[in-house]
């Protein structure tokens, strides 16, 4: 194995310094001075409703208000996979909190009396907010128009239902494979919607100036594929539409795509000369960004007497809220991926994406995995049970191993499950459970395996351009988002490799879309391994680039030459050591005074050409649509009350196939903070809305995330390197599945510990306390 | 989001300031102290006063002291002053354990106690504290003292017998029983700061006393003068801790919230009684207890 | 408008500002100092956390008009010159992802060392109980101050 000099190293973060300092520049940092204009939303207060009228007179005489826009204004369509939204409310409005007008004024505070003004007459129309409801005959249609909504190919809406999309996955003989059971096992599991909690809200500021140049701030992780959005929408060249990310406080899929940006983009475009910022308040962030969709699963497994899955029908049905255009793709990629990481033979699986009066689903953190692996792997466990089987026995019985089929036939990567699963029974002590150190408490152990690919369209790319600086350091000029995970910083180091030049002599910034090539989006788990690529073929070109210069000029052979120490040096010439500083802009001068070479800029390109999405539409055969799974595995040790429900998680390991762990620290991140998050949905996020489609716990009172006081007493991270073959160094994507085990961990570790089986999320203190001691216990 | 309503800000020097601009203004200014209440509730619109009336500047209003065993507090005494305070562990630990569950380091550096008791909302932690040590709010407007007991002091949810020309000017809390020791048990929703689901205060001495109060059970914080009764003068057992948690349903009247659901609450009580009374007794005897590990789950 | 004095990471300002304006909007919107950042508004999430007279509070529910006559800190006032040693463990530690919460969790150490300069690890996470990080689950957090701590210590 090659020792790497920056690689699989735990190269300190190239951002640190900023944000540390205080100087990182986040969206609402940027002053715009004297031509800043605030737009404050008027959002809707009905879950269904036919607008009859908006009057916005009074809004219009409140001193500091400038303008005031609606649906009138803005009257198109746009979406990332479907256009099914609008930049505010046409004729209806759709979910409590959809936008219905803005109110444009000189000052917060003005733009905020004058939206208090603003008088909308509504209609009310019958709510639906279940999604089984919403599948009932003669449920009340949220979109009478859907068969006219312009979708990928791949999305197979249902006109005349509130289906938006079902995609089928068939494989095998369902039947058959049932028949070979001996042992059947059929549940239901319920996961309702969850929210980002990005510390950071939306922020956006959208300025056309007078030649006619719009330009877009927004804290977003996706600036590419939102300026052709906004292009797209706004009829304009994508060369006069810009797009410029600063520092983003956190993004975990809640600022993919384009939710609240698209306003201020299309409200600039009525306010000529003037930047106008909308930035969300705590309470408009949770209630009108996306949120992760609400899940009913009903599994049904058959087991041979081996201990062997012989058939799995899994049907999940989301709640995916009143706009679609993002949260199909979540149906979409857990229809193609709910066996888990299992081999089996005989499958079928219908994710149908429905239609609420709620708030749009969309990109969360794991794209629909957790809310199916929390069904699928507390399924896996009673299924153990149920055959009298131990259950991590019987997961790597069934695992899923390299070129084992997935559910839609291609052949699985070279992965490193087994030894996940392996590492973390060890870690953990399977078996072998600590004693109870306080009074009234039990101990349970919970166990989960997990696997997620990036979901993303076939042509999903990324580019990178390079430049050296005449001191030899480099601008590496990307579009991916550093939203925390560490993006510039392992970018950084694969350039650092090729080219020798230390992690922090490389200056990557947040990108413009004016200056840095095309980048897809920064989701999925992806860009590690998308735009590592791209990095690693720039810096590749560099090194090209340097090497044929050295070999014109000194004519030494190519393949002797070397770069190390930010020079160029020669194996068989041990004196030729020649820094970079001295050619890579200013050239090299000959004999006879004259310069050959010059700047060194270099480019790299990545596009997945292998990855298609031409299944057959009722079965999902064939294709490529998912360009390689991660897999991992995790368990915990959790403490009871079992008086009054409180559980402490006292040890949790979490193993996961990096394939490359590029920057190990950074993956150490990861795992802590990704299996903090998904403890927390399932022992104490939880999202409450009333009949009326009305969230009541807007805010961190109420909605609570973790604090200081909640972190596991111990967490094992693990990190296993079966490499990907076409990632760069063999690295893989890993940000999001650290998430995915926490709650079937939980789950299982509470009917471990006292034998309850608990079906719905979230496991909170109280459900566990009141199935043991309820009154409909 | 900005704070839209407008109104106007004075800084008095001095107490008769200060009362006078109540007196003039009444229910249309407000005392700022701390102003982690209080600034919230004006950004969400909930209150609309013409004058903030900051009395951060008056000197004296920050005092605390132990006078002959009873606690005195101004104004101005933040929850971070109350936990620094030396002798309160000794002397009033229930106080002590409820100021450390308020919120975090940030709020408590500012929020009072005795803008807490004027906030008055169900779910007050300083309120059982300050129940079973028979507190007495001090107030104060240009007609004269009133003295107010800490049972006739919550009138209803967010209202208190506070009159629109008063400022309140301290509180002070009795130890109650010569020797006693108590214990401030409070269910929240994690390990993090939480609004309590409810909590329970219990004051025990060593010949068979008890107080208890109790929070977030009822519109008011109130005493359960029913448990008090069945404890008074006996040694606590298994078998009437039993019948002292067979009683809480009748003390209480909780709801079901978006927190928590009446049931919960009603269960978790009779866990908080039973775990609390037994804790104080240790406490009495001179072990150190964390309440916050009681409950499991951190 | 009334005009308010204040000391600002050492160095006297004043600024016009309305009874209705926070000390977090004036700090960011007028005195250009823009470490201390907006979450929520409520006071849950302490990234508006500064220090006035030395003590960690709620920028957010203070109004700029109570500033006047103290002396606040920011991260920028920490270090005027260099990053504080605490700030360079941090940096070596990866202690940090996104950094939005990274401003007010170093002034509440901060803090927090002033007066405990060897705070057990229950004290560290209390003094930060109020700051909410979405990114890191705080355990890098921990060991840096814990390192730190160390390193002060010989």
């Amino acid at each position: 194995m090659k020792d790497f000099k920056y690689i699989g190293k735990d190269v300190v973060r190239i951002d640190a310094r900023e944000k540390i300092s205080g100087a990182a520049i986040y969206g609402d940092d940027i002053d715009f001075g004297p031509k800043l204009l605030y737009a404050e939303i008027v959002a809707s207060t009905q879950a269904h409703a036919i607008i009859k009228g908006i009057d916005f007179s009074a809004a219009l005489k409140v001193p500091g208000v400038y303008k005031v826009f609606t649906g009138k204004d803005f009257p198109f369509k746009f979406g990332l996979y479907m256009k099914d939204r609008y930049v505010f409310a046409q004729d209806k409005v759709r979910f409590v909190g959809e936008q219905v007008a803005a109110v444009i004024a000189r000052t917060p505070q003005a733009a905020k009396q004058g939206a208090k003004l603003v008088k909308v007459e509504y209609e009310p129309l019958p709510v639906v907010l279940d999604q089984m409801q919403a599948l009932e005959e003669g449920a009340e249609l949220l979109h009478p128009d859907l068969d006219s909504y312009p979708h990928v190919p791949w999305f197979f809406p249902k006109g005349g239902t509130n289906i938006a999309h079902w995609r089928k996955t068939r494989k095998g003989d369902l039947d058959k494979g049932f028949s070979e059971a001996e042992h059947i096992l059929e549940d239901t599991y319920r996961v309702p919607r969850y929210a980002h909690c990005a510390i950071e809200t939306h922020v956006a500021i959208g300025m056309l100036d007078h030649g006619g140049r719009l330009t877009v701030w927004s804290s977003s992780q996706s600036p590419h594929t939102q300026r052709h959005l906004f292009a797209e929408a706004l009829g304009m060249s994508h060369k006069d539409v810009r797009v410029i990310a600063p520092h983003v406080g956190g993004g975990f899929g809640g600022k993919a795509g384009v939710t609240m940006e698209i306003i201020p983009a299309a409200l600039a475009t009525r306010l000529k000369g003037y930047a106008v910022k909308l930035r969300y308040t705590r309470e408009e962030e949770f209630i009108n960004t996306y949120q992760r969709l609400g899940v009913v699963a009903k599994i049904r497994m058959g087991v041979d007497k081996e201990g062997r899955i012989t058939a799995l029908d899994h049907k999940i049905y989301w709640d995916a809220g009143a706009y679609v255009e993002y949260g199909a793709n979540v149906v979409n990629a857990v229809g193609l991926s709910a066996i888990g990481p299992y081999k089996i033979d005989n499958v079928s699986i219908d994710s149908v994406c429905v239609y609420t009066n709620l708030p749009p689903g969309g990109a969360y953190r794991g794209f629909g995995y957790s809310e199916m692996l929390f069904g699928l792997e507390s399924h896996v466990t009673r299924m153990a049970k149920q055959i009298g089987m131990d259950e991590i026995e019987f997961r790597r019985l069934n695992a899923i191993r390299e070129n084992d089929l997935t559910a839609y036939g291609a052949h699985m990567n070279p992965n490193g499950l087994i030894e996940c699963i392996d590492k973390v029974k060890d870690a953990i002590r399977w078996g072998d459970k600590p004693l109870p150190t306080r009074p009234h408490t039990r101990i349970g152990q919970g166990f989960s395996i997990f696997w997620k690919a990036p979901a993303m369209p076939p042509n999903a790319s990324s580019s990178s351009f390079l430049k050296f600086n005449e001191d030899a350091s480099i601008n590496l000029i990307i579009s991916g988002m550093d939203i925390g995970q560490g993006y510039q910083t392992v970018m950084a180091q694969i350039a650092a490799e090729i080219l020798s030049v230390p992690p922090h002599r490389i200056r990557v910034e947040t990108p413009d879309t004016d200056r840095n090539p095309y980048e897809w989006q920064t989701v999925a788990s992806h860009i590690t391994w998308s735009s590592g690529n791209s990095v690693k073929a720039a810096a590749l070109d560099a090194r090209e680039q340097i090497l044929d210069l050295i070999t014109r000029v000194y004519h030494y052979p190519k393949d002797e030459l070397y770069l190390e120490d930010e020079a160029v040096k020669c194996h068989t010439q041990p004196n030729f050591i020649l820094p970079l500083r001295d050619f890579v802009v200013n050239g090299i001068m000959t004999a006879d005074g004259t310069f050959k070479g010059g700047p060194i800029n270099a480019r790299g390109m990545y596009m997945p050409e292998f990855s298609s999405t031409n299944g057959d539409p009722e079965t999902s055969q064939g294709g490529h649509p998912n360009v390689h799974y991660t897999v991992g595995a995790a368990a915990l040790n959790l403490e009871i009350d079992e008086e009054t429900g409180k559980m402490k998680v006292l040890k949790a390991a979490l193993a996961i196939d990096a394939g490359k762990a590029l920057n190990p620290d950074l993956v150490r991140g990861q795992i802590t903070g990704g299996l903090l998050q998904g403890l927390a949905t399932v022992l104490y996020e939880d999202m409450r809305y009333d009949a009326s489609g009305k969230l009541l716990n807007p805010n961190f009172t109420d909605y609570k995330i973790p604090t200081s006081m909640d972190v596991p007493d111990e967490i094992i991270p693990i990190i296993v390197e079966v490499p990907q073959p076409d990632g760069p160094f063999g690295a893989r994507g890993i940000g999001e599945h650290t998430m995915l085990p926490a709650a079937p961990m939980i789950a299982n570790a509470v009917e471990d510990a006292l034998g309850v089986r608990i079906k719905s999320m979230p496991v909170t203190a109280e459900k566990v306390a009141m199935s043991l001691f309820g009154e409909d216990k | 989001m900005a704070i839209a309503p407008t109104f106007e800000y004075a800084r008095p020097r001095n107490l008769e300031e200060a009362l006078r601009l109540k007196a003039q203004y009444r229910e249309r200014a407000l005392v700022l102290a701390g102003g982690t209440d209080l600034i919230a509730n004006l950004r969400e619109d909930m209150i609309h006063p013409e004058l903030l009336i900051d009395i951060k500047d008056i000197p004296g209003l920050d005092k605390i002291v132990i006078e002959a065993g009873t606690l005195k507090l101004g104004p101005l005494v933040t929850f971070t002053q109350l936990i620094e305070f030396g002798p309160l562990g000794k002397s009033f630990p229930m106080l002590l354990d409820a100021s450390r569950t308020v919120a975090s380091v940030g709020i408590r550096n500012r929020a009072t106690l005795v803008g807490n008791i004027c906030s008055a909302v169900p779910s007050l932690d300083s309120a059982p504290p300050l129940l079973c040590h028979e507190a007495v709010v001090h107030c104060l407007s240009l007609e004269g003292e009133r003295h107010i007991r800490i049972d006739d002091w919550f009138t209803g949810p967010r209202k208190t017998a506070l009159k629109p020309d008063e400022i309140v000017t301290g509180i002070t809390l009795q130890p109650v029983f010569h020797s006693g020791s108590g214990i401030y048990l409070k269910l929240g929703r994690y390990g993090g700061e939480d609004l309590a689901q409810t909590g329970w205060g219990i004051l025990i001495d060593g010949a068979n006393h008890y107080r208890v109060a109790h929070c977030a059970l009822g519109p008011v914080p109130a005493r359960a003068s029913k448990i008090e009764a069945l404890l008074d003068g006996n040694q606590l057992n298994e078998a009437l801790i039993q019948q002292a948690m067979d009683l809480v349903p009748e003390e209480i009247s909780p709801i079901t919230d978006i927190r928590s659901s009446k049931e919960y609450r009603t269960h978790i009580s009779k866990v908080i009684l039973k775990r609390g009374l037994l804790a104080a007794r240790e406490r009495l005897a001179g072990k150190d207890i964390d309440p916050r590990t009681l409950l499991g789950g951190i | 408008m009334k005009e308010i004095h204040l000391t600002l990471n050492h160095e006297e300002r004043s600024a016009w500002v309305e009874t209705n304006e926070t000390l977090l909007e004036v700090l960011r919107d007028k005195l250009g100092v823009k470490s201390p950042k907006c979450g929520c508004e409520r006071g849950d999430c302490g990234a508006c956390t500064v220090l006035m007279d030395g003590k960690a509070i709620r920028s957010c529910l203070v109004l700029a008009v109570e500033a006047e006559g103290h002396s606040i800190l920011t991260v920028e006032g920490l270090s005027p010159d260099k990053l504080t040693a605490l700030q360079e463990t941090f940096i070596e530690f990866n202690s940090f992802q996104c950094g939005f919460c990274a401003p007010g969790i170093i002034l509440a150490i901060t803090e927090l060392l002033e007066s405990h300069p060897k705070p057990s690890l229950e004290e560290i996470k209390e003094s930060i109980a109020g700051n909410l990080c979405r990114c890191t689950g705080y355990t890098p957090i921990f060991d840096a101050v814990m390192a730190h701590i160390q390193r002060e210590d010989k």
